[in-house]
């Protein structure tokens, strides 16, 4: 026995591999998803938010939201901290690269009518994740606190704040006082970094729950 | 990549004869082609990280109003429907509506698509006014893009 049957053999042993593993193996991936990249893109965005969640992480720990601080810790990740500029830089094309896949994926499921019955609901949650992940992208633009960040902050909570009647609160919730400031970064920060990312999770896991239910529509 | 767009092609309720699917095995042509994929997707991030490092200005400074002010260049749509709508309507003045229009109005919109596109065909050639709906709504938003681009 090779050692890697044995290993195969302690945790089938434990977890029965022989019977979970085969339907996922062996199951042919279907010919229509194959041969057409729009398929790609839904994946992509996926990816894209797994190098975020991981450059994220390690932006976290050198970034300090504060207004004093903010500018000088992410000066300092850009030219100090071993590869800190890679790192920063990735989280930026990636926040990117995400939200153009997550707008293109959109775009395939409404031209190929993959939302129609029973994914219904599914469009509706893809909806919710196009929200979030704009979201996200709004709240991490303040963060760097550099002249573009905090006038476009100004100008974007001014117009959020204008939607008539729940205007007024997001803004208030948001910006944490009649200016931007201290209380704007510290909830800029906390909605990118605890909020956001446990919500995306939440509707993540329902919508590829539904993916994995309904399957992939094959009518195109 | 597409690990979730796998699993439920078809389960046949009851096996009587393995359905042949035309495709190739999950594993390991499949895998390896989606590792290939991910790994061109992170090396392009990686390289354009590279070329282009991600921007920094200048410190904030709240008496120093900056120009052009642009926000991320998926919301410049807004800004450019803002600047676009300058009519009032009865006693609903053009702000609120250049504000409610692209945010709440085309967010509903897009929430409710399922439920107001009924037609159960998914063919190109019989859904004409969803698919044209649909080239008018991203023309739309790329004009608007455009527009406050230019009007500055
Ligand atoms: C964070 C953002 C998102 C991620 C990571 C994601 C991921 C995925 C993945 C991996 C699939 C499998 C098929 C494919 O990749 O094309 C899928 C399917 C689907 N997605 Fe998304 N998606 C996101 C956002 C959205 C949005 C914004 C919508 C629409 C408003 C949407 C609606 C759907 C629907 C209806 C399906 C089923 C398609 C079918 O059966 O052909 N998703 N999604």
């Amino acid at each position: 026995m090779t050692l890697n049957e044995k290993i195969y053999k302690w945790f089938d042993e434990r977890f029965k591999l022989s019977e979970l593993l085969p339907p996922i193996v062996k199951h042919p991936a279907p010919d229509n998803v194959i041969s057409n990249p729009l398929y790609c893109l839904g994946g992509t965005a996926f990816l894209c938010f797994l190098i975020l969640v991981i450059t994220g992480i390690f932006l976290a720990m050198y970034y300090k939201p504060t207004p004093l601080e903010a500018y000088n810790s992410v000066e300092h990740i850009m030219t100090v901290v071993p590869m800190g500029s890679l790192v920063r830089s990735v989280h930026h094309w990636a926040a990117n690269a995400m939200i153009a896949a997550v707008m293109l994926h959109m775009m395939r499921i409404y031209f190929m009518g993959a939302y129609k019955k029973p994914r219904e609901l599914n469009w509706v949650v893809g909806v919710s994740l196009l929200l979030i992940t704009t979201t996200f992208g709004f709240s991490g633009y303040l963060l760097p606190w550099d002249q573009l960040s905090f006038w476009a902050t100004k100008i974007g909570t001014g117009i959020a704040g204008s939607i008539p009647i729940i205007g007024g609160y997001i803004s208030l919730i948001l910006v944490g006082g009649n200016d931007i400031g201290a209380e704007t970064i510290t909830r800029f920060f906390t909605i990118h970094v605890m909020i956001l990312p446990i919500t995306i999770a939440v509707f993540l896991i329902l919508h590829f729950a539904m993916v994995r239910i309904q399957g992939i529509s094959g009518r195109l | 990549m597409s690990l979730i767009e796998i699993e439920k092609k078809e389960v046949p309720e009851k096996p009587v004869e393995p359905l042949r699917v035309r495709g190739i095995p999950f594993f390991p042509h499949f895998l390896l082609r989606e590792v290939v994929v991910m790994c061109l997707i992170a090396g392009s991030l990686i390289m354009l990280a590279s070329i282009y490092p991600a921007p920094l200005l200048k410190p904030a400074d709240p008496f120093d109003t900056p120009t052009p002010i642009y926000p991320e260049w998926y919301f410049l749509y807004v800004f450019g429907f803002l600047k676009f709508w300058t009519w009032d309507i009865g006693p609903i003045p053009a702000k609120i509506i250049g504000v409610s229009l692209p945010m709440v109005l085309w967010y509903g919109l897009l929430f409710l698509v399922p439920f107001i596109d009924r037609n159960p065909s998914s063919e190109f050639k019989k859904r004409k006014i969803a698919v044209a709906l649909g080239v008018i709504a991203l023309a739309g938003i790329l004009y608007f893009t455009y527009f406050s681009i230019v009007h500055h």
